[in-house]
């Protein structure tokens, strides 16, 4: 991992200074929370790399740059979304630091921006396969589609849970998924192998987000990074509160009002707390991350103790996705396992 | 007297062909050399002017090679392509994606008229000519899905320019920016980026993904070199020939160069092919910067002397500079004082500086046809057509009045 921040700081180095140091804001040390995406990548690319009939030890190292490959493109493109995502929210905080935008303006984080993306697009392409470079670039058009489902959602679609999924799946899991798609693709793995690995991908991000839903309802502001009840504040309606409408009918009309009017937010933290809200998220999530432990547990036979050991982890991320008490931020085992073999 | 006639009109004629030098051993083995030289004046008679254009001594007016004519259907369908392809599940961004390849607003789609008239002027040079039968349909989609893709990245730039510069109108109509807001312009642009990401996977070529990905970071680095240019580098000619060739020449160079090599070319064509774009880009630009001196508001669909009221030196006001010291405080605080913008332009007319602009714009003007000049020769009327029609662009790119 560590050697992966030193390559994403290497490659965004650019002709032009103002940009590199724009881009690589975010991959600092500190700020770059826990690089999820690429921990789970690199625990994906151990836990299959070593499954394959034959030949396996002569390629393996031309997989594994491809798998490291991978993981930088990932992280540049969550990173791209983010600046992007900023230009949008207006957001002043994030990942606990004052956002580029708040510092730079929307000038640079657009640029920054488009810089990486155009990096990710071209070490896409030394990766040689146009399945991946196909399927990443679905990936960029459902973070696009993500912000933009929510940014336009009219009251019907706000109340509705297909809807905050679909939009979820877009704007979290989908870059995940496919990721750990193009992991087993990489590898060689047949499609059955890469539907699983899709699998995880998209119940662990699923799993990931429906928490950080919860967390800001339970959090607090210390620990979160970002202000408690930040979603209710931008006028969005999470599972929390689309559970609690259930219960709650009075929710539908500050749902329809983005919970603009003073008093709005308080209230419906109130019926939330007072609804089984948090409880129903929690057991969504819970079913998502079991799930993905599934999903690991279908992998291929493998007689290697490292891709054995990989897959624990990884099993293991499923639980700490949901136990944990901080959004964005995971500490657990796996973190140091990948680091041990990464 | 018939016999020369022909001996002092072939060579004319074989001089005027971009592909063919009047050598004598070139005459001696020339098609016609073999017929009798009576025959050859009923025979211009009878030639249909389309397709032997090229043995009028002058190209006079009637018989002038229409670029955008000679590409007006494929440009159709790619434009109704293009607007099929953006349709998405979220009507939305649609809209707005759609919103810059709306007839009438699409800038003559230059850039895939390039693409296309240099598809057909390159794609019938291959060894075999059954191979070439075989997969020319092949290859068509290929190209016709990289000038797409040339237009989706262009606007896409278009659109996150338009969040910096906060440009209200731009080719003539408010741009999208002053209706929806940042937003949107932002959404739009990754959605196009996407799109055109997608589209450069569907032609399995590494190289060809390599080379646009590289367009898109030199968009972005031309624009950073503008946008934060310090008072030194604002009065380099150097830096403004680089950051126009990152904003403007590079995506027609590379995606000219990516046809040749869809089209299986050698690197030598490759580089010809990247060589007219490059020079018609800079040819055209230079135009642009001299037109916002020299043009109206009307003609232009955008406010003359923009670049000046933007705090931009572009090479008329740098050649002005050379016998006019004073620009130099101007150029320094960016025109921003009162009176200064007015000031710029009067320095800039009373200096050589439009005329020097022009005649760099000529110089790579001329350097595009050359390239042009220097492909391999071809027997296809098609292809050779379609060059004529590539020269008389970087002919038209110098005349043009907006």
């Amino acid at each position: 991992m560590a050697q992966l921040g030193r390559r994403l700081r290497d490659m965004v180095a650019a002709e032009v200074p103002k940009l590199a140091s724009a881009a690589e804001y975010f991959f600092k040390l500190g700020v770059e929370g826990k690089r999820f995406r690429p921990m789970v990548l690199l625990l994906m690319s151990s836990s299959l790399t070593m499954v394959l009939p034959s030949a396996a030890a002569a390629t393996s190292d031309e997989k594994n740059w491809r798998h490291h490959k991978l993981a930088e493109i990932t992280e540049m493109i969550h990173v791209a979304s983010l600046l992007h995502d900023d230009v949008l929210d207006h957001a002043d905080t994030r990942r606990g630091i004052a956002s580029l935008n708040f510092i730079m303006g929307n000038k640079l984080a657009v640029l920054a921006g488009d810089f990486l993306l155009a990096r990710a697009a071209f070490s896409l392409s030394t990766l040689q396969n146009d399945e991946v470079v196909g399927l990443m670039s679905k990936v960029l058009e459902h973070l696009v589609a993500g912000e933009v489902m929510q940014w336009t959602v009219d009251a019907e679609k706000s109340s509705s849970m297909d809807y905050y999924l679909q939009k979820t799946f877009y704007k979290t899991a989908s870059l995940i998924a496919n990721s750990c798609k193009c992991i087993a693709i990489l590898a060689g793995h047949p499609k059955e192998v890469a539907a699983l690995a899709f699998d995880y991908g998209r119940h662990l991000g699923l799993a990931y987000q429906l928490v950080d839903d919860l967390l800001d309802f339970t959090g607090t502001k210390a620990s979160l990074g970002k202000p408690a009840l930040s979603d209710l504040r931008e006028g969005i309606a999470t599972a929390p509160v689309l559970y609690a409408l259930e219960e709650h009918p009075a929710l539908q009309e500050l749902i329809d009002r983005k919970f603009k009017d003073p008093g709005d937010v308080d209230s419906a933290l109130k019926m939330v707390l007072a609804s089984s809200g948090i409880r129903k998220t929690k057991e969504l999530a819970r079913e998502h991350a079991s799930k993905a432990a599934d999903a690991v547990a279908g992998f291929p036979p493998t007689t290697s103790e490292k891709a054995s050991l990989c897959r624990r982890a990884l099993t293991e991320l499923t639980e700490q996705v949901i136990t944990r008490s901080n959004r964005g931020r995971m500490c657990c085992e796996a973190v140091n396992l990948s680091a041990r073999f990464n």
